[in-house]
């Protein structure tokens, strides 16, 4: 129990995201040794792809980033990009699990991030993996490519290659802590919220990277159907979620999200009106209330307490009608916007990972139980601060037994 | 003086048909600065870096210049290979020539051949001018302070116990458990406060390596991370200890209402607290409960939400209607904050159970009626657009947890800032349980409010932050960074310009810069371990007496002289 000090451990970690790579660190730090599992092409996980990040407002790619070179520079961590765990089986210490990582077709460490492979690409696949990432890590969608290899025979450092093979790596393990994080699950079977019927209905996530900075617009918040600067957006709060329907769980990170990406698009265009329909503000972190008192306090998003009960597409297309009730006035409204953002349809990774699959014992809501060792969205809707802190928390549990 | 060697990269092209690499080596041959130069198609690519390490070996080269990328894109694998060959990438640098110049002037090669020299140029004056800042080695004593034993102080010190490491636990009561000793059903599983801690007072008691301090408060704190002195005030006198890290676990307390709603001056308006002793006493009586949230919390005064007070009260609520026979209960509120899967859940039981919930605004807060006795509550219920009349005997204030006063002296020893209620600040919020000043960590709702079990993780997370510095045995003054790889170096005071001004003292963010006394003046000293290298006291200094010697006054003069003669 009591002097763990000599020996070395050597944990399995499941998701590449702010709780994998913190869990990595901490391991690493202590003197054990992780290995990282991701299926992305790049560690970082949901939270690198956000254009900011609540409550500081900053870009989210950048604090990561930092965790992530320190991951990449740690002899102790060994991340297998674009994989995942075959089989895990117990065995009389510890755990066997057999990773297989599938090759990219570009190798980032050969890649110079040239972009000629990108002007190459008659069918415009080859890009970086998302569009503010540092260093531009190039990927080829294989599902769209066209299999001309013109990008092959560009590429100066020969780092693209189609015919690398996937590896089955058997590592021998003390500890898992699963870190899968979040996924966003599909609102087509709800269709009160009309997602999936016209290009300005889309999901907070699907927003986040159209309004990104150093996306195709370059941060102008625009209308996806035809580009014009769009006069309302409505943010549903509990889209799919605190539903029994669909999601019971409050996903806990969609009210400072919705706050976030409205009070961005204020300052982007103080002309757009914002309304977010919300059912209670869940703002209990550092700063969260305060953050939500800035919309309150007059720069103009308007909070309204509601649900919607029909989104649908205005006849024509130019424009989304919503139906819904202002529980304060108790008035049932019938509303044009032009853009309608959906929010809380967020479960834990494992969830939608069919039985077979290796994974651990999960709640009837698809979260790891206390029979594993986690952190992040896959123990319970988290935030980056919640996962950070359970990462660390989840790293003593897998060095350490408590008795 | 150490050789300097440049090094080019042509990046296939990338760079080489923009910037006109060779224009730029016949300059620099003739550079008398300048020992070697060379013209390479890659640096980054396998077998690179073992090149140059031959070259720099076999030429004598003591500092490098590399005129090639952005520095965190490939440079970065340039240098994690070059370090891994053996070479010292202090003494490397890299001009951005690719990015910087080939790339964003790209319509323009004469102009990016112009930028290119300039910046390597720039560069070279750096080298020749940099100094070094004497790194020292600090001894980390191998043991931690926990102040405060709460769940988040137990479980902090239990865990570093339980990873090797010595602990002494200090906390200002007879017995650890903070408030959670009272409660006698904990949400959301209904466990018994003391449930949860016992594990971790057995464990506490059992072993040897946790010595508790019962009555006992914190004195003084003097020192840095690797070497904190303190000094504990305790029943039986004092006591010094030398640690290497500190746990700030002090806990929170809850608001007191005074004047809110009645209490103090009518019977029969409670705390949540006082609900809860009235439970362990096994005296709650009566017909009908009201709860009423936010009692102090989330308005002008105090801009928050406490976070634990809408789960007590669901809990509390549960506990009127299920163990007080006939009794009803009734929860007003303006934002149920049940965040999560385990927490939505609870707010649907308590639905289930019968829990009856209004919705008040803010600016119509509930009023409560009697003369002396509560005898019921008007309410604008703002869903129905109704005012209620509830009657009750029993008005339960849901008040929010406030920053301990008793901590301030904490955090001022330490220097580490609050925020603006009071509450310990964390570095980032990434980094939760770290603070400004290195080796000391925070957890519990000294932090922030949070439940016992967000508590219980957080007193593990410091735990294991905390051991990852103490277990590092010795650490060097530039290994204290806060960005992957160390520092750029450290602030240095000139002790004979020094005019003991206190600028420094004003502006350092880390508490580094310290006047000490010297003779009949004051002059200023740098803590090099706290010290991060941020430049504040260097441009604050009204006369150039603090400086970092790697990017030293001469050597901004000597890269400004070099730029304009590279650009004539």
């Amino acid at each position: 129990m009591q002097n763990m000090k000599n020996q070395k451990k050597t944990v399995l970690i499941v998701g590449g995201g702010v709780a994998g790579v913190s869990a990595a660190l901490d391991l690493a730090a202590n003197g054990h040794r992780a290995h990282l599992v991701e299926r992305g092409h790049d560690l970082g996980g949901q939270v690198a792809k956000l254009d900011k990040f609540y409550p500081t407002d900053h870009c989210a790619f950048c604090p990561l980033w930092t965790e992530i070179r320190r991951c990449k520079q740690d002899e102790a961590i060994a991340i297998h990009p674009l994989s995942r765990v075959e089989t895990l089986e117990p065995q009389a210490a510890g755990h066997r699990a057999v990773v297989v990582e599938s090759a990219p077709v570009v190798d980032p460490s050969l890649c110079i991030h040239c972009g000629r492979c990108e002007a190459a690409c008659p069918k415009g696949v080859a890009k970086p993996i998302w569009e503010h990432a540092y260093p531009p890590v190039y990927v080829i969608d294989r599902g769209r490519c066209g299999d001309c290899r013109a990008c092959a025979e560009v590429c100066p450092t020969k780092a693209i290659a189609f015919d690398r093979e996937e590896r089955r790596i058997a590592l021998d393990v003390d500890e898992v802590i699963w870190a899968a994080g979040f996924e966003e699950v599909s609102l087509a079977p709800m269709k009160e919220y009309g997602w999936g019927t016209h290009p300005d209905i889309l999901t907070s996530l699907e927003f986040e990277a159209w309004k990104a900075e150093a996306g195709d617009n370059r941060g102008k918040i625009l209308r996806r159907s035809d580009r014009t600067v769009p006069l309302s957006i409505l943010f549903v709060q509990c889209a799919g979620a605190r539903d029994l329907r669909f999601l019971p769980h409050c996903s806990a990170v969609c009210c400072m999200h919705a706050l976030k990406q409205a009070q961005w698009v204020k300052r982007r265009n103080p002309e757009i009106d914002c309304v977010i329909l919300y059912t209670d503000l869940r703002t209990v972190g550092r700063d969260y209330y305060e953050y939500a008192l800035r919309d309150f306090n007059g720069n103009g998003v308007r909070l309204v307490r509601g649900r919607s009960s029909l989104i649908t597409p205005l006849p024509g297309g130019n424009g989304i009608a919503v139906k819904y009730e202002d529980t304060i006035t108790g008035r049932r409204e019938i509303r044009p916007f032009d853009m309608v953002v959906l929010n809380g349809n967020l479960q834990s990774s494992l969830a939608s990972k069919p039985a077979p699959e290796v994974r651990p014992e999960l709640s009837g809501e698809g979260f790891v139980t206390a029979a594993s060792v986690s952190c992040g969205f896959v123990l319970e809707p988290a935030d980056v601060t919640e996962s950070a802190i359970q990462a660390s928390s989840a790293a003593l549990k897998a060095i350490t037994d408590r008795n | 003086m150490a050789k300097i060697g440049v090094i080019l990269c042509n990046c296939f092209g990338e760079i080489g048909d923009t910037v006109n690499l060779e224009t730029i080596r016949e300059r620099l041959a003739s550079d008398p600065a300048v020992d070697v130069v060379t013209l390479r198609e890659s640096l980054c690519q396998p077998g690179d870096a073992a090149a140059v390490h031959a070259l720099i070996r076999e030429r004598g080269i003591g500092k490098v210049l590399l005129g090639a990328c952005s520095p965190y894109g490939r440079m970065e694998v340039v240098r994690l290979a070059l370090a891994k060959e053996g070479v010292d990438v202090r003494t490397v640098r890299a001009a951005d020539l690719r990015e910087g110049c080939a790339w964003v002037h790209g319509k323009d090669p004469e102009g990016a051949t112009r930028k290119a020299a300039s910046q390597l140029g720039m560069e070279i004056a750096l080298l020749q001018n940099m100094e070094d800042s004497r790194d020292i080695d600090i001894r980390i004593r191998r043991e931690a302070l926990v102040v405060g034993a709460g769940p988040a102080g137990l479980s902090a010190a239990c865990g570093l116990a339980r990873m090797g490491f010595p602990v002494h636990l200090v906390d200002r009561g007879t017995a650890p458990g903070g408030l959670l000793n009272i409660v006698t059903k904990s949400y959301p599983t209904d466990d018994p406060g003391p449930a949860k801690l016992n594990p971790l007072i057995e464990e506490m008691t059992r072993n040897p390596l946790i010595r508790f301090f019962g009555k006992t408060k914190v004195a003084s704190v003097k020192g840095y991370a690797g070497d904190f002195k303190v000094a504990l005030k305790g029943p039986e006198g004092s006591t010094t200890l030398r640690v290497g890290a500190v746990v700030l676990a002090t806990g929170a307390r809850l608001l007191f209402p005074q004047g809110l709603y009645g209490y103090g001056k009518t019977k029969n308006v409670i705390t949540q607290m006082e609900m809860e002793r009235q439970f362990a006493a096994g005296s709650v009586a009566c017909k009908s409960a009201v709860f009423i949230q936010c009692a102090g919390a989330r308005n002008a005064e105090r801009p928050y939400c406490s976070t634990i007070c809408c789960p007590l009260s669901l809990k509390n609520a549960m506990r009127i209607v299920e163990e007080v026979p006939g009794a009803e209960a009734w929860v007003l509120h303006r934002d149920i904050m049940t965040p999560g899967s385990v927490l939505e859940a609870y707010y649907r039981k308590a639905l289930q159970r019968g829990v009856r919930f209004i919705r008040f605004d803010a600016d119509r807060p509930p009023q409560v009626r009697g003369d002396g006795q509560v005898s019921g509550v008007e309410v604008f219920d703002v869903l129905s657009g109704v005012t209620r009349s509830i009657k009750t005997d029993l008005l339960v204030l849901s008040t929010p947890l406030v920053a301990d006063p008793e901590s301030a002296a904490l955090t001022r020893m330490l220097e580490i800032p609050v925020d603006r209620h009071g509450f310990i600040a964390e570095v980032y919020p990434i980094h939760p349980v770290e603070t400004r000043n290195d080796g000391v960590f925070i957890c519990g709702t000294a932090r922030w409010p949070v439940s016992s079990d967000q508590a219980l993780a957080q007193g593990e997370a410091a735990a294991v932050k905390a051991a990852s510095f103490l277990g590092r045995g010795t650490a060097s003054a530039l290994s204290m960074s806060r960005v992957p790889g160390p520092k750029l170096g450290h602030a240095q005071a000139n002790a004979d310009t020094c005019t003991g001004c206190g600028n420094c003292v004003a502006v350092c963010p880390y508490g580094a810069c310290k006047l000490q006394r010297m003779g009949q003046r004051s002059v200023s000293r740098v803590i090099k371990v706290r010290c991060k290298a941020c430049g504040s006291c260097a441009a604050v200094c009204p006369n150039g007496a603090m400086q970092i010697p790697e990017q030293n006054y001469r050597v901004t003069g000597a890269m400004i002289r070099r730029a304009f003669r590279e650009v004539r």
